[in-house]
C-alpha cells in the first residue's frame, strides 16, 4: 500500500467535508498543518499522520499562526481541528490503536473515541462491549475509510437499545 | 526623594520632544507614550519577558526572537523603549500586523492586555478591537491546566538524546482515559527529512528556525510511546486562572514568529519555560541557564519550585509495557505469546485452550503489542504482520471481556530523581611507577558508571570532559585525558528486541609508547555489536563489541596508527548503590605504527549520595596500568 495513496485518500476525505464545513465556519483554513515536526523519515502507515499535520517548509506560511500546512483541510488557519472533524480525524489517525482496543474491550483511545461521540461515561462499558462484538465489521469499516468506521459506529449506536437512549448527538 | 525629582524632570523633557517629532500624532497616543516613559514600562521585566529581551554582555538588550514581524519598530529586537512606543502606535491601527495577518491588538495580545493595565487605556480614546480569531482559538483549548510533558531520552535519534520537553494545555473534564484529545504547545527545529548528521552540526550553530505548533497530544504519543518507543512523564503544575490565561496570549503570540533554534541552549526546553516565565515572572525559569539547557535539567528545576507540580503521571512505552508483560507471565506463557506473533496455529493448541480467559486475553494482548512494536518500529513492515495483527484481535475480541488493568512499572525512575549535569572530581592514584593526583570537569551528561536513577538505562553520553594531572615522581602536570563525545547504547537482545548496541569515542588519552613516557594521544574509537541481559545477582549486562580505532600521537612511527579489534565487557549492578563495570579489549593496527593492544577496565562506584559518588578503577593499556581512586560530585 503506497502512502500516497493513502494520503491522497485522507485528502479527499478531508477535502469533501470541508466544502460542507465552508459554509457554517468562517475560518475556512488552509488544513492540519499543525506542527513542524521532522516526521518524514517514518515509513509506511505511520506517514500518515505526519502528513496531514506536516507543514511546507518552503517558508510560505500564508496568515496562518499554528497552522503550517499542505493543502489538507478540516483545520483552522490556527492549527486548530475544526468540531465536525474532529471524531473522523480522530479515528483515522489513531485507526491501529482504536482497533486493537475495540478487540480488548476497553482502552484510551476507545474511551476518547466514546466522549467525542458523545456517549455519557457512565454507557462507556456498554459502548466496548458493543465495539467487541462488532469488531470485524467495524474494522472493516475502518479499512475502508474512517467516516464509513464513525457512520459504522453510529448506526450501531443507533440501534443500541441502551446507548441509543443515552447519547446526546 | 531623588527619584521622584528624576521623574519630574523627565515628565518635563519627554513631551517636548515626542511632541515634537510628530505633530499629526494622535494626542491620546503622545499621551500613553509620555505616561509609558515615566512609569519606565520599557525597563520592567514584564516588558523584557514578553519580547524575549536578554541583556547582552555589553550592556543594552537584545531580543531573543529571530522574525522581524515580532516588532512593530524596526530597531525593536535591540530597543525595548522603541519597541513599546510603536507597539502602543499600533494598537491604534487596524492594519494587519505579524505573520498571522492580524491587527497588532490581537496579534499581540499579551502585549496589548499588560499595556491596557498598567496605561489604563481609555476604551472611547483607544477603542478595543474583537479578536475573533484568538477567542476561537482560546475556546477550543477549554483549558484547565497545563501539564509539563517529558519523553525521556532516545539515544539512536541525535534529535532526542536528552530527552525532550513540551507541553499539554488539559482541557475542562478530561479523564485520564481522555487526555490523548487534549492540544499540546511544542517548540521544535524545522529540520528537512532526511538531514542525518546535517542535524546536530546545523543546530548546534542556529541554522534552523524553531516554531512553536499546537498537534493534538495523541500524535505525541504515537510518536514517542508507540514509534520511538520512550517512556513519557507528565507533571501537572498548579497554574491560577491568571497565569493559565497569561501562559495562553504569550503562546498566541510565538505561534507569529520563529527563534533560531540552537541545539544547546535556546532548544525546545528553554524557549516552553519562556512560556511558564511569563506566566508567572516571579518563576524566573530561563534565568538559570546560560550555557545550555537540558530536557531533564528543566524538569528538575519545575518541579523544585515550591507547590508548582501537583500531580506526576507516568506513560510507559510500548517496549517497556511489553516487557513488563513478559515479566509477568510464566516462561510457558512467555513462549507461547512469541510463537503466537510467527504462527497462528498456536491459537488452536492445547496450551493455549488450557488458559482461562483472561489469561488468554492477556496472552493475546501481549502478541498484538508485539506485533504492533514489530510493524511500527521497522522501515517495510511485513504484510503477513498486519493480517497476524487483524486475526489475533479477531480472536481476542471472541473472548467478550475488557483486558484487565496493568499497572507497568518504569524501569527507569522520573528524571528530577536523577544526578545533576555537571560533574566534577577529585582522584589520585598510581601509574606504572608514579603517583599522580588528578582533577576533572565534565560538561554533562551521564556515564555508564553513573548512577542510574532518572537516565535511560545502558546508555551513555558523556561531552566535555576534561582532566588535569600532577605526576609527583616526574613532576610534571598535564593534560590527562578529554572527551569530546563519548557514547554507548547498550541494547540488551531478547526473543522480542533485536536493536543492536553501538558506541562512539573522540578525545584524547594519555600513553606510554616506544620511547615516549607520557605521551599525549587523540583517538577516534567506533564499534557495533550486541548485549544480553542477565540476572544472576542483581542485574548484569553483558556486551560485545567490533570496532575501528584511529590513533594519533607523536609517539607513534609515522604519527599515527589506524585498526581494529573488539571488547566484551560486563555492567553490573551489585546493589542499590554499588555498580562495577569490566571490559577487556584486544586492537590490532595494521597501518601507520604496526602495533597492537591489550586494553582492560574494571571500575567500581558507590553511591554516597544523589550527587555524590567514590570510584576505584583500574585501567592496563598497552604498557600502562593506572589505578585511579576518585570522588566525584554533581551539580
Amino acid at each position: 500500500m503506497s502512502k500516497k495513496a493513502l494520503v491522497f485518500s485522507i485528502a479527499v476525505l478531508f477535502g469533501a467535508q470541508a466544502g460542507l464545513a465552508m459554509a457554517s465556519n468562517p475560518d475556512t483554513g488552509p488544513g492540519c498543518g499543525l506542527g513542524k515536526l521532522a516526521w518524514g523519515e517514518y515509513k509506511g502507515q505511520k506517514e500518515i499522520a505526519p502528513q496531514v499535520f506536516q507543514a511546507t517548509t518552503n517558508g510560505t506560511f500564508g496568515s496562518q499562526t499554528f497552522g503550517i500546512s499542505s493543502g489538507t483541510s478540516g483545520c483552522t488557519h490556527d492549527g486548530k481541528i475544526m468540531g465536525e472533524h474532529k471524531t473522523t480525524m480522530f479515528a483515522s489517525l489513531n485507526f491501529e490503536a482504536l482497533s486493537a482496543e475495540m478487540a480488548q474491550g476497553q482502552g484510551e483511545h476507545l474511551t476518547s473515541l466514546a466522549t467525542l461521540m458523545g456517549v455519557p461515561a457512565d454507557r462507556h462499558a456498554e459502548f466496548f462491549a458493543m465495539t467487541q462484538e462488532r469488531y470485524t465489521s467495524l474494522v472493516q469499516a475502518g479499512e475502508a475509510s474512517p467516516v464509513a468506521l464513525v457512520k459504522s459506529l453510529n448506526d450501531a449506536i443507533a440501534g443500541h437499545p441502551v446507548l441509543a437512549q443515552a447519547s446526546v448527538r | 526623594m531623588v527619584l521622584s525629582l528624576l521623574a519630574f524632570l523627565v515628565s518635563l523633557l519627554v513631551p517636548l520632544s515626542s511632541s515634537a517629532q510628530q505633530s499629526d500624532r494622535d494626542p491620546y497616543l503622545t499621551q500613553l507614550i509620555d505616561q509609558a516613559k515615566q512609569e519606565k514600562l520599557a525597563d520592567q521585566r514584564e516588558w523584557h519577558l514578553l519580547l524575549h529581551y536578554q541583556k547582552g554582555i555589553f550592556g543594552g538588550y537584545e531580543s531573543e526572537q529571530d522574525d522581524p514581524g515580532f516588532f512593530m519598530s524596526t530597531t525593536g529586537k535591540t530597543d525595548p523603549a522603541a519597541e513599546l512606543a510603536e507597539t502602543l502606535a499600533q494598537f491604534f491601527s487596524a492594519e494587519l500586523v505579524g505573520r498571522s495577518r492580524q491587527p497588532a491588538q490581537c496579534a499581540f495580545i499579551a502585549r496589548y492586555q499588560w499595556l491596557k493595565e498598567q496605561l489604563k487605556f481609555d476604551p472611547i480614546r483607544l477603542p478595543p478591537l474583537a479578536c475573533e480569531r484568538f477567542d476561537r482559538w482560546y475556546n477550543d483549548f477549554e483549558a484547565d491546566s497545563i501539564s509539563l510533558i517529558f519523553p525521556s531520552a532516545f539515544l539512536n535519534n541525535p534529535a532526542s538524546m536528552f530527552g525532550h520537553t513540551l507541553f499539554r494545555v488539559d482541557q475542562k473534564g478530561q479523564t485520564e482515559q481522555t487526555r490523548i484529545l487534549a492540544y499540546t504547545i511544542n517548540f521544535a527545529a524545522d529540520v528537512p527529512p532526511g538531514a542525518g548528521l546535517a542535524y546536530p552540526i546545523r543546530g548546534i550553530f542556529g541554522s534552523y528556525k524553531g516554531y512553536f505548533s499546537t498537534i493534538p497530544y495523541y500524535l505525541n504519543v504515537q510518536k514517542y510511546r508507540d514509534i520511538e518507543n520512550r517512556d513519557i512523564w507528565e507533571y501537572r503544575l498548579n497554574l491560577t486562572e491568571t497565569q493559565l490565561r497569561r501562559f495562553l496570549m504569550h503562546a498566541w503570540e510565538l505561534g507569529n514568529a520563529y527563534f533560531d533554534y540552537f541545539f544547546f541552549k535556546e532548544n525546545c526546553s528553554y524557549h516552553i519555560l519562556a512560556l511558564l516565565d511569563y506566566a508567572d515572572p516571579n518563576l524566573h525559569l530561563t534565568d538559570e541557564f546560560l550555557l545550555w539547557t537540558v530536557p531533564a535539567d528543566t524538569v528538575r528545576l519545575i518541579v523544585s519550585k515550591p507547590d508548582l507540580v501537583s500531580n506526576i503521571t507516568y506513560r510507559p512505552s510500548r517496549s517497556t509495557v511489553i516487557k513488563r508483560k513478559r515479566e509477568f507471565l510464566s516462561g510457558e506463557e512467555r513462549d507461547l505469546a512469541h510463537r503466537i506473533t510467527q504462527d497462528l496455529t498456536e491459537l488452536n493448541a492445547p496450551l493455549f485452550a488450557g488458559l482461562n480467559p483472561p489469561r488468554q486475553a492477556f496472552v493475546l494482548d501481549l502478541a498484538s503489542d508485539y506485533l504492533r512494536y514489530r510493524i511500527d518500529t521497522t522501515n517495510s513492515p511485513k504484510p503477513e504482520w498486519k493480517e497476524r495483527n487483524r486475526e489475533v484481535l479477531k480472536t481476542r475480541s471472541q473472548l467478550r471481556i475488557p483486558s484487565e488493568e496493568f499497572t507497568v512499572r518504569p524501569f527507569a525512575k522520573q528524571p528530577e530523581l536523577g544526578h545533576k549535569m555537571f560533574r566534577a572530581a577529585l582522584g589520585g592514584g598510581w601509574r606504572n611507577n608514579d603517583t599522580f593526583e588528578e582533577a576533572t570537569f565534565r560538561g554533562g551528561y551521564h556515564d555508564l558508571l553513573d548512577p542510574e536513577i532518572g537516565y535511560t538505562p545502558d546508555a551513555q553520553i558523556e561531552m566535555a570532559s576534561i582532566t588535569v594531572r600532577h605526576y609527583n615522581r616526574a613532576d610534571q602536570t598535564r593534560v590527562e585525558r578529554a572527551t569530546l563525545l563519548n557514547l554507548v547504547s547498550l541494547s540488551p537482545i531478547d526473543a522480542v528486541f533485536h536493536a543492536p548496541s553501538w558506541k562512539l569515542n573522540i578525545g584524547m588519552n594519555t600513553i606510554r609508547h616506544n620511547d615516549c613516557q607520557l605521551c599525549s594521544n587523540g583517538f577516534f574509537n567506533s564499534g557495533i555489536g550486541g548485549a544480553k541481559e542477565l540476572r544472576l545477582l542483581k542485574r548484569e549486562v553483558l556486551f560485545a563489541f567490533a570496532e575501528a580505532e584511529a590513533n594519533v600521537s607523536g609517539a607513534y612511527d609515522e604519527l599515527h596508527r589506524i585498526g581494529g579489534g573488539g571488547t566484551i565487557g560486563m555492567l553490573a549492578d551489585i546493589t542499590e548503590r554499588w555498580k562495577m563495570m569490566a571490559t577487556g579489549s584486544y586492537l590490532k593496527f595494521p597501518l601507520g605504527d604496526k602495533s597492537d593492544d591489550f586494553r582492560w577496565y574494571v571500575g567500581s562506584r558507590f553511591t554516597v549520595a544523589r550527587n555524590w559518588t567514590v570510584r576505584l578503577e583500574y585501567n592496563h593499556r598497552g604498557h600502562d596500568n593506572d589505578v585511579l581512586f576518585s570522588v566525584q560530585a554533581f551539580f
